[in-house]
């Protein structure tokens, strides 16, 4: 079993979308998948076409595993379960922050979930206060989409040093290129200065590219309405150098 | 998420029909058709069915499941079709396989065409809710395919209760609750003439105390005819080694039960049936030697120190080579008019019906008495063979001993049902525990004269010859270690069957009880 986080601290970079491609990925190569959608934007759990509320009384991630457990709807795909996101958790730090352990909460409250199913993907919403700590303690290893900007490259420098500073191991952080136009230099030249600079960053960039943005038209996961576009192949080789480097690792 | 209701739909049922039942109820969406090939497998003796499982093909993989459903264990198929469990990948089906199959081969019992087609139940949203799937199974029957069975089955979508509930209420309507793959499978082995379990190489008889022995010394003896036939075809095709070993103990038992049931038939039969089973048995002494060797060829090798294993390969192709002729020889015999006389004799014996007044003098004793009578009496022997080898422990006198116990093992089986299973099955135990000591001794004994012996037939000039023999040495000294083990351990063994207990229940259960007056 392994949980993989999609943490970035910066919005729209193309998190929820990875997320949700991959976790379909994931599930159709045969492994049971769970995505949570911690976002209380709820964008996955929109893809996925399931309401966004979890079952009265089970605000699960507070609570404990036991509501959690109610809340976890099917997707349309074979495998794949998603933990619908709560408007609720928009006040998750604050109650994180009120209860024991609270850098822990999530791991523990995973925890049932590790035989249940193969892979947990966590779709993480972009702060970098306790929520993301929980998100650290509780992933085995951290998956960041960088837009080639100067800003984004600049935040992610942060986030190492703050994982180092706190005594994360920052060996399990991976991190890829999203929204990329080739044609641009700026953008190759960034990719190239980051595989220079950092550790753990993935050969497969996911381009700029519409299919991805018609993912909210279709509600659906790229491969799965458009399974030959070159969107779904970028993802398609995405999840598999995540199979090679990150899963297969592990054994 | 997992099937919770199969409903077996009529025979008359149209797939089309299953659109009707939703309509105006459901929103749905149907999914372009599955099409598979399943085959399900057991070796010859049933030995997957006897536990309730199953092996089934389907596509590239393997699943092997509960009849009655649970949880079922899945692996890659490999490229072939499976025949033993060394052909498949490792992986824990394979695991759980293994223990139980052993050396036998794996039949196909039917081929199915399977064609499952999903009914996406959707909401509001178009989310899937629940999934229908109807599965049509058609076997090809001489040439054309015809419709064993199709099945309705409901899977719940997790998170929407509230759907499969509705739905398996409307289910309940149009079909039978049937659990789909034990259904399928009894239908298809129907279909084909096959019945699951039908074959054991155990005796599984039941007799009757009061009977007269000669009829039911018949009854073991056309059992044992039985199991004989049932395993010829099985040999003459080589599908596995244990037809020809099931086949060689039919002949075994029915030379034990000749000689050790005494006096039920006339002398000069029993002594004519005798000479010709024994020499059926001797015909195929050869074959069974070389499966055997040819069966341990990797536990040999094991024995051997990791740079001499490849060396003794030769030996084996040359066993392998000798296996092959020898095979040539037992399918000749098999064939032979000789054998289908000597088998119509004894066929025609065992139907006829026993004479009124039969000269034999146990032929009209009651069954149970002989046999407490003959078990006994063996059981004795063998605790006085055993006691004196305590003392005087020589090769010769063990292999006398294991000679006995067989006698008494035989008997004990034959006669089984007449007494109390549990005891039975205990003291039978016991004994084979015993009996594993001896012909484990035995083995080893024979095996390594007989290894030697052909190591020493390799050809001279071969260069691998002389590394083969040098090998070949080497494990039979191996061997002698570990037959000295097994004959340090006959004392404890011994002792522990001849225990007071022990031989308290063999008493009570066949010393001839003396009537009071007499």
């Amino acid at each position: 079993m392994t949980i993989l986080a999609l943490y970035s601290n910066k919005g729209g970079v193309g998190k929820t979308a990875a997320a949700v491609n991959l976790a379909y990925l994931a599930a159709q190569s045969g492994l049971m998948t769970l995505i949570c959608d911690l976002d209380p934007q709820s964008s996955a759990t929109f893809y996925f076409r399931v309401k966004p509320k979890l079952k009265p009384k089970a605000r699960g991630l507070v609570r404990g595993p036991k509501p959690i457990d109610r809340s976890i709807k099917g997707t349309d795909y074979e495998n794949l379960d998603l933990l619908p996101a709560d408007f609720t958790h928009r006040n998750l730090d604050i109650t994180f922050n009120r209860q024991k352990s609270r850098k822990q909460r999530l791991k523990k409250v995973l925890k049932p979930f590790r035989n249940e199913y193969d892979l947990i993907i966590l779709d993480s919403p972009p702060t970098i206060n306790i929520m993301a700590e929980n998100i650290f303690n509780a992933a085995d290893h951290l998956l960041v989409p960088l837009i080639p900007s100067t800003l984004s490259i600049r935040t992610h420098a942060q986030l190492l040093s703050f994982l180092k500073k706190n005594k994360y191991q920052s060996d399990g952080v991976y991190s890829f290129f999203s929204f990329v136009d080739g044609r641009k230099k700026l953008h190759r030249e960034l990719a190239t200065w980051a595989r220079g600079n950092f550790t753990g960053v993935l050969r497969s960039v996911i381009p700029y590219l519409s299919h991805v943005e018609q993912m909210g038209i279709y509600r659906e996961p790229v491969p799965a309405f458009a399974p030959l576009s070159p969107a779904s192949k970028a993802y398609q080789a995405l999840w598999e150098e995540i199979q090679q480097e990150i899963l297969n690792e592990r054994k | 998420m997992e099937p919770i209701l199969h409903v077996r739909l009529p025979d008359e049922y149209k797939p089309g029909q299953v659109e009707d039942l939703l309509a105006g109820k459901f929103a749905f969406l149907v999914e372009s058709p599955i099409v598979e090939k399943w085959t399900f497998y057991d070796t010859f003796d049933w030995r997957l069915f006897n536990r309730s499982l199953v092996l089934r093909h389907a596509g590239q993989e393997l699943f092997l499941e509960p009849l009655s459903g649970g949880e079922s264990l899945n692996g890659l198929a490999g490229t072939s079709s499976p025949v033993f469990a060394w052909d498949l990948p490792e992986n824990s089906l394979r695991q759980r396989l293994e223990p139980i199959i052993k050396v036998r081969a794996l039949l196909p019992l039917a081929d199915l065409h399977i064609r499952s087609r999903t009914y996406r139940i959707l909401n509001k949203d178009e989310k899937t809710v629940a999934r229908l799937v109807t599965t049509e199974a058609r076997t090809l029957d001489e040439g054309s395919e015809f419709v064993l069975a199709t099945y309705l089955s409901l899977r719940p979508v997790r998170g929407y209760p509230k759907y499969s509930r509705k739905l398996a209420k409307r289910l309940g309507r149009v079909g039978t609750k049937t659990p789909m793959l034990e259904d399928l499978y009894f239908s298809a082995l129907e279909r084909t003439g096959q019945n699951p379990g039908s074959y054991s190489g155990k005796l599984n008889l039941k007799l009757k105390a009061k009977k007269r022995s000669d009829s039911s010394t018949k009854v073991i003896l056309r059992y044992l005819f039985e199991i004989m036939k049932a395993n010829e075809a099985g040999i003459k095709a080589d599908i596995d080694t244990e037809y020809l070993h099931d086949y060689r103990i039919a002949i075994r038992r029915t030379r034990s039960a000749l000689s050790q049931i005494r006096n039920v038939f006339p002398a000069d039969v029993t002594e004519h049936f005798k000479q010709s089973f024994r020499a059926l048995g001797q015909r195929t002494n050869t074959l069974r030697d070389l499966d055997v060797y040819l069966l341990s060829e990797d536990e040999f090798q094991a024995r051997l120190p990791e740079a001499m294993r490849e060396d003794i390969v030769p030996l084996f192709d040359y066993l392998r080579l000798l296996r092959k002729r020898s095979l040539e020889e037992v399918l000749e015999g098999l064939s032979s008019s000789e054998y289908a006389r000597a088998l119509n004799e004894w066929e025609e014996f065992l139907y006829k019906p026993v004479p009124k007044k039969p000269g034999a003098a146990n032929a009209t004793m009651p069954t149970v008495e002989l046999a407490r009578k003959r078990i006994y009496k063996r059981y004795r022997r063998v605790l006085r063979d055993g006691d004196y080898i305590l003392t005087h422990t020589q090769d010769e006198l063990l292999h006398a001993l294991r000679i006995e116990c067989k006698k008494l093992r035989y008997l004990m089986e034959f006669f089984a049902s007449l007494f109390p299973r549990k005891k039975m099955g205990r003291l039978i135990k016991q004994l084979k525990k015993l009996q594993d000591n001896l012909g484990d001794f035995n083995d080893l004994s024979v095996q390594q004269e007989y290894l030697m012996r052909m190591a020493e037939e390799l050809p001279i000039d071969d260069p691998r010859s002389r590394k083969a023999l040098v090998a070949t040495g080497y494990l039979v000294e191996n061997l002698g270690y570990r037959q000295k083990e097994v004959k340090a351990n006959f004392a404890d063994t011994f002792t522990e069957f001849a225990s007071p207990a022990n031989q308290k229940s063999f008493r009570q259960l066949f010393a001839q009880k003396r009537k009071a007056g007499r």
